[in-house]
């Protein structure tokens, strides 16, 4: 029957999914940059809506929940993961209540007025069915996927603004988004960049020879030389793993103490980060257990009475950050929880 | 269709697109001895809970994650309860990419055993990988596998097995001191080129032709720990049929090395320096791979990151590698200090401190408890005021208040453990009574401490226990080198053996010539044929003799002899058996060895330095020393500051001289 064939095939692609994100963080240090996460997970999710069953909008978004719970517990240091399965789902509710016929607006905000006058109308079910609905949301999550691949270009067009000539750069470790930031102003501007190297995985080294393959003057510095180099710098520019819902961020490990270093010479401390980024998590103490440590054998060989710790993320809490530069536009930290407010429902928060 | 899981195995992937084959495995889940007895009596030991996850589950993900597509996993003790439980996990399901066949005999009694079966099903077709089901590890194995196959290919087939070792100094907690080796390799193209388990020798001896191979570059390594992790070409398995005397992987390794020269096979090493590669083989060990595995060593197999896909088995990682699973509750002012692990739906009480521990699922555990370096398995119930160190407490155990658990003791399944008590270090307490057993092993047990019949005794597991004592040297952590005599002797201990035996027969049959009035010639005859049975070198005899028989009046009358009873007694001797001596004394250098025994022995019997000037005088009296030989033995024989003070002995400065006089009058008066 090709119905269970496709079935199978379904679960078969989503235990692959799986199974590679378990292994994905193994050792060797991030394999997939975000991006093409997200938009593996993009596709993966618009798959399920194409072949899965269901009859409704609650069903789907019940497939899709509980999908989305699996993947985050097989690797909850990839965040984008969790994030993509928000923003689908709170597609389908705007495509439900476009069917439905009403206004998103009314719908979605959330406002004191709202709180006292809507009362027992908030129970939305999601029961009926719309002929369309499965159309609708296919091309909504093709649109996502789109704004996706052009996160990288949208930033990037933002540079110039940002860079001025002659200027002093400060970068750590490696990232995509930042390379891509600084290869455009390079078109057109003239500036010196310095990458910390950011040990133990030294992917600075990697920052530095694309840099300096299209022409601009880089230095490689070791991390402990942040704070000292940090009085001739005129802007730190980094990118992030994750963007959390106050504005601070989780970003490679040293990124801390490159913003506290900033902020005692300061100088602007400079985010660029594609949206699919933010995250509602917000930090705790505990959540110091969602950081992701990883294999201590590059640190130190194994030995009887030594702990080794080899954590790969640090938190930045947003008052040391400047700017946050995204495929929308710049915004201050503070602004971060309405952007999110636009991205996900507030109900989806917790998957 | 890109199927995510193979394709991240790039380059295994590339070397099979040139094979056309899956990467196969030959997992052994059974470990063919009794390490883990009584524990293993009810559970096999490749599901025995390490970080509770069943200890098979991780060779299992170690093999997948280096992309094998097809293993086979061999079982013997107990196969029914290992069989359910691969049935039941991941590596059965249909979406699962290492294909899992399990095979199960009860007729396999050792590896060759195993591999003579693979080769007989024919089941392997090209390069494959050889593990145990208690191996840990995290290497990735693409790398060696790569050589491998490249030297296979360069050499034609020359090549049929690659060792997996890491590198990891002598001493280490991680290594296994029964699997410690001493490898010779040449360095370029990592050729075993000499192997020897090193355990309990103090002496080690190299053959000369290692030396001579015609590379000039070669290591002699002791720095490595055996992860009992081996690339084999489906040669290995005809090897094994065709000698049936190989038994163990070390039998294989021997017995290639020997019949280089015949067979022309070669064996290579791949040794790396990270990744963590391990194979619990005893006790020790267990708590060392515990304890590495928490400490995050064997990332990314770590307990948070739940590698078996269980539902539930997920727990959070905290600060100093505290790591809880779901539903624990911690009671007020309990610490759990650094590198715990607990499961899900434990709950610990007030005021306990745990470090360095594994707890299972479903414990119970009171209020005032100490816990270090303990390992508990799944339900478990400890009452208040317990202490734990260093102990293993298998499933269902119940210790009662105020016990107290010395280092390294084991309880197994079910035990109780009654209130007001203290083990002992080392006990090892069963539901199963040591006498019970059905099988025809009998005669490895020592189970005569157990004198009453089948009653718990409350003296050794407390008034409310259950349970009986095993006896200490079932336990095998201290007591290993005396558990592996029992259990036959290994091959290293031969030689000494043999040596001793020799002795004792050289001592029975120089009494039996004081006794029967043999002839000297007769008793030559005797110790020549002696020799010849236990294949002693010449010198060797020479030495044992000597040492026998300045030993005799000891033997005979007890080792409080005053200095003149013994040279009382030892000089007739001497007289005696001269001629003996004289048989074996003929060149100079059997000389200077009969000193040297001499030597040693009076170096040990330093109440009696006295008499060896007498020995001597008696000696060369006899005729069965030469001056020369004495002379030149007291110049520069000394090798160690205790044969100097021996030389400066009064008596034997004036026997010199006396020599001395002696030889000049002699060589003066042109004899």
């Amino acid at each position: 029957m090709p119905g269970a064939d496709k079935e199978t095939d379904l679960t078969e692609r989503i235990e692959a999914f799986l199974a590679d994100l378990k292994r994905g963080g193994s050792g060797t240090g991030p394999l997939r940059g975000s991006g093409e996460m997200a938009r593996e997970t993009t596709y993966l999710l618009r798959r399920i809506t194409a072949q899965a069953r269901w009859s409704s909008a609650g069903d789907l978004m019940e497939i899709i929940r509980n999908e989305g719970r699996r993947m985050t517990a097989a690797q909850p240091s990839e965040t984008t993961v969790g994030n993509m399965v928000r923003r689908v789902l709170k597609i389908i509710r705007e495509e439900y209540a476009r069917s439905r016929g009403s206004s998103e607006e009314t719908e979605q905000q959330e406002s004191l007025h709202k709180l006292l006058t809507a009362g027992e109308l908030s129970e939305e079910t999601f029961r009926e069915h719309f002929v369309h609905l499965k159309a609708n949301v296919i091309e909504a999550i093709n649109e996502l996927l789109t704004e996706l691949d052009g996160t990288t270009d949208n930033i990037a067009m933002q540079a110039l603004e940002h860079i001025h000539s002659n200027e002093v750069i400060m970068t750590v470790g490696r990232s995509r988004t930042v390379e891509a930031f600084l290869k455009d102003a390079a078109r057109k501007r003239k500036f010196h960049v310095i990458v910390a190297e950011c040990a133990p995985f030294c992917q600075g080294h990697e920052m530095a020879t694309g840099l300096s393959k299209v022409g601009i003057e880089t230095t490689v510095i070791a991390d402990a030389a942040i704070f000292a180099v940090m009085s001739r710098v005129n802007k730190v520019i980094i990118g992030t793993q994750t963007v959390l819902a106050n504005g601070g961020l989780r970003a490679v490990n040293g990124t801390h103490s490159v913003a506290l270093a900033a902020r005692h010479h300061s100088t602007p401390l400079i985010i660029c980060a594609p949206m699919f980024k933010l995250s509602p998590q917000v930090f705790t103490t505990c959540s110091l257990s969602l950081n992701d440590v990883n294999s201590c054998f590059p640190v130190l060989k194994i030995l009887s009475k030594v702990n080794v710790h080899c954590p790969v993320f640090d938190y930045v809490p947003p008052e040391l950050i400047t700017l946050f530069i995204s495929n929308i536009g710049g915004n201050a930290p503070s602004y971060i929880y309405r952007l999110m407010s636009e991205l996900y429902h507030p109900e989806d928060h917790k998957l | 269709a890109n199927r995510g899981g193979k394709q991240k195995k790039g380059n295994v992937t590339s070397e099979q697109e040139e094979e056309e084959q899956p990467l196969q495995a030959v997992l052994v889940a059974d470990s063919f001895n009794r390490r883990f007895f009584p524990i293993s009596k009810d559970q096999p030991r490749a599901l025995l809970p390490l970080g509770n996850v069943a200890m098979i589950d991780y060779t299992l993900e170690f093999l997948t994650s280096t992309g094998v597509q097809e293993t086979f996993v061999f079982c013997c003790w107990m196969s029914n309860k290992i069989k359910d439980h691969l049935l039941k996990s991941k590596w059965c399901r249909p979406t699962s990419p290492n294909v899992v066949h399990i095979i199960t005999s009860d007729l396999y009694r050792s590896l060759g055993d195993v591999l003579r079966d693979v080769d007989a099903k024919n089941l392997v077709r090209n390069d494959f990988i050889l593990v145990y089901g208690d191996v840990v590890s995290n290497i990735d194995v693409s790398q060696a596998l790569q050589e491998h196959r490249h030297r296979r290919k360069v050499d034609k087939n020359i090549s049929v097995m690659t060792m997996v070792f890491k590198e990891s100094s002598p001493g280490h907690k991680s290594r296994c001191e029964e699997d410690d080796v001493i490898v010779a390799m040449d360095s370029k193209s990592k050729r075993v080129l000499h192997y020897q388990k090193t355990q309990g020798l103090k002496k080690l001896q190299f053959p000369m032709n290692i030396f001579q191979h015609g590379s000039d570059e070669f290591e002699i390594r002791h720095d490595l720990l055996d992860c009992h992790i081996s690339i084999c070409s489906p040669q290995v398995a005809e090897l094994f049929t065709d000698n049936f005397d190989y038994q163990t992987r070390n039998d294989f390794v021997r017995g290639i090395l020997v019949n280089e020269e015949i067979l022309g096979n070669q064996i290579h090493l791949y040794v790396t320096q990270d990744g963590y590669g391990a194979r619990v083989s005893n006790l020790q060990m267990y708590d060392s791979v515990s304890s590495d595995m928490v400490r995050r060593w064997v990332y990314p197999l770590t307990p948070e990151a739940n590698f078996t896909d269980q539902q539930g088995q997920g727990c959070t990682h905290s600060r100093h590698n505290v790591y809880r699973g779901a539903e624990v509750s911690l009671g007020h002012g309990s610490q759990m200090e650094e590198n715990v692990l607990i499961g899900r739906d434990t709950s610990i009480g007030a005021n306990c401190h745990i470090s360095n521990s594994v707890i299972g699922n479903n414990c119970t555990i009171g209020d005032n408890v100490v816990l270090d370096r303990a390992h508990m398995w799944n339900n478990v119930h400890i009452s208040s005021n317990v202490e734990i160190h260093q102990s293993v407490v298998c499933d269902g155990a119940v210790v009662k208040e105020a016990v107290r658990l010395n280092k390294q003791c084991v309880l197994a399944y079910n035990v109780v453990i009654g209130p007001n008590l203290s083990l002992p270090e080392g006990t090892v307490v069963s539901m199963h009574h040591p006498e019970e057993e059905e099988e025809d092993d009998d005669d490895e047990f020592l189970s005569d401490d157990q004198e009453v019949g089948h009653t718990f005794n409350p003296a050794e597991v407390g008034p409310e226990g259950k349970g009986y004592i095993w006896k200490a040297s079932m336990n095998d952590t201290e007591d290993e080198e005396l558990a592996q005599c029992l259990w036959g002797r290994p091959l290293s201990k031969q030689n000494v053996c043999k040596v001793v035996s020799f002795q004792l027969e050289v001592l029975g049959t120089l009494q039996r010539g004081l006794e029967e009035n043999i002839v000297c010639d007769n008793l030559v005859l005797e110790i020549n044929s002696l020799k010849y049975a236990y294949n002693i070198t010449l010198k060797e005899v020479m030495q044992i003799l000597t040492r026998v028989v300045l030993e005799y009046p000891f033997q005979q009358q007890g080792t409080q002899l005053t200095t003149l009873q013994y040279t009382g007694s030892l000089l007739p001797l001497l007289k005696t058996w001269s001629p003996v001596f004289k048989n074996y004394i003929k060149r100079a250098q059997d000389h200077l060895d009969c000193l040297s025994a001499v030597e040693e022995l009076f170096l040990e019997q330093d109440t009696h330095q006295t008499a060896m000037v007498k020995v001597l005088m008696k000696m060369y009296q006899l005729e069965i020393l030469e001056e020369e030989a004495i002379l030149k033995w007291f110049s520069t024989g000394a090798t160690n500051d205790k044969s100097r003070q021996l030389r400066k002995n009064q008596g034997l400065q004036k026997f010199i001289q006396w020599l001395k006089e002696a030889e000049d009058e002699s060589s003066e008066e042109g004899e």
